[in-house]
């Protein structure tokens, strides 16, 4: 009985999620939001974050700025159908993330930052989706 | 004591915050008395420690610093002890990273061929070879942004790799080495044309925090090595400094900076 409950949990999970989407393909359409920020200058960092997590579950990372730079986020997502949320947070809670109208689609949204300070920030983003419970996502980021 | 202040501060400021944003989509009840355990967001406890690059561009732009002056040059490995070439590893790619800044073709080159020879030393070669030639390869075009790139995606590679082989201690020495060795740089860099907003870019306390954690939680093995130890010690000298330099790091503090990661540099250049 408690097999038949789990497998029946695990099948509702495997359909919830599209066929193949894998955190890669998270990464490869936040590389595409930051495809238009490259023609501007910026230069992409190789590393960046990802994962798995509940649709609209909140996430948080800390990340070290430089006064100077620009700075550019890249969040993308291998699901469809999906909200995204992303903003960068100073010292005094206070966002400071520039909307931007290049590197947004459906898969993917982008924001700019000009750090007041040398320090640490918090990002908060998060992926909602329509019609999975769980989706994959990546943050990426660059400067110029 | 004001470190623990600092961290509890900037603790509820990130929650707080967080809560704030979660607030944003229904009711703000409940963020006075937020508890950062019961946070309904998940944290991120992966670092993305900023390549050296990121801190030279912005000292470009305050000034024309000579980078060449800055090269030091990569010497062979003199040793086969694995934490060693780790850090020594982190340290050749941010070698790289001054030397694209310089523009330097030669050096450049020197420290490709030193890369390969550190990964074969560690048995990577084979991931490291590809991002190695590509390196040389650039080197020979002078095509800089794709040097930069392949640097950066050398030690994302090299981590990556050491992480597979459960040998995820030594993914953070070639993080560490490097970070040593970029704020080497730039202290040489402020020290030489001091301005609080050069000195600025030291003030790094959050990548202390996370370099600290990451040696506490290391294996006995590499943890009890006099090496790492030596660096934990330093590491601690240099995140009292920034701790008490939240408006602005004086040029004394450059100084001992530089002069602490210098030392640590040298016991893994010349570890044998």
């Amino acid at each position: 009985m408690r097999f038949a409950r789990l497998a029946s949990l695990a099948l509702v999970f495997a359909l919830s999620l599209p066929v193949n989407a894998t955190v890669d393909d998270a990464h490869s359409y936040a590389m595409e939001a930051a495809a238009p920020f490259v023609d501007l200058g910026f230069i992409v960092r190789e590393d960046f974050w990802n994962g798995e997590v509940k649709s609209g579950q909140q996430l948080m990372i800390r990340h070290q700025l430089f006064k100077g730079n620009e700075y550019a986020f890249w969040l993308g997502t291998a699901n469809e159908n999906c909200k995204l949320d992303l903003q960068v947070l100073d010292a005094n809670a206070k966002p400071i993330q520039i909307a931007t109208k290049i590197g947004l689609g459906p898969t993917f949204t982008s924001v700019r930052v000009n750090p007041p300070a040398t320090g640490s920030y918090t990002l908060i983003f998060s992926v909602t989706s329509k019609t999975d419970t769980s989706v994959f996502w990546a943050l990426a980021y660059g400067w110029h | 004591m004001k470190s623990t202040l600092r961290t509890i501060v900037f603790s509820t400021v990130c929650t707080l915050g967080a809560a704030t944003a979660h607030a944003a989509e229904g009711s703000t009840a409940g963020v006075q008395n937020f508890d950062p355990a019961k946070f309904p967001g998940y944290v991120v406890e992966e670092v993305v420690v900023p390549v050296p690059s990121e801190i030279f561009s912005v000292l470009d732009k305050l000034g024309e610093p000579n980078w060449r002056q800055e090269l030091r040059g990569v010497d062979a490995a003199k040793g086969s002890d694995r934490t060693h070439l780790a850090l020594l590893f982190g340290n050749h790619v941010a070698e790289g990273f001054v030397a694209v800044q310089a523009q330097d073709k030669k050096a450049v080159e020197d420290i490709g061929r030193e890369v390969i020879a550190v990964a074969t030393s560690l048995g990577i070669k084979n991931a490291v070879l590809p991002h190695a030639n590509s390196i040389l390869d650039a080197a020979n075009k002078g095509d800089w942004p794709m040097i930069r790139k392949e640097f950066d995606l050398t030690q994302k590679t090299v981590r990556e790799e050491m992480a597979k082989r459960k040998d995820s201690d030594l993914a953070q020495c070639v993080s560490l080495g490097g970070w040593l060795r970029g704020t080497a740089a730039v202290t040489a860099v402020v020290g030489k044309n001091f301005s609080p907003d050069r000195s600025e870019l030291l003030f790094q306390p959050m990548l202390l925090e996370h370099f600290l954690k990451q040696i506490s939680i290391m294996s006995k093995g590499v943890k009890g090595s006099t090496t790492i130890q030596t660096i934990e010690k330093g590491l601690g000298q240099v995140k009292v400094l920034m701790d008490g330099s939240a408006s602005g790091v004086s040029q004394e503090s450059v100084t001992t900076i530089g002069k602490i990661c210098n030392d640590l540099l040298k016991l893994i250049v010349t570890a044998e």
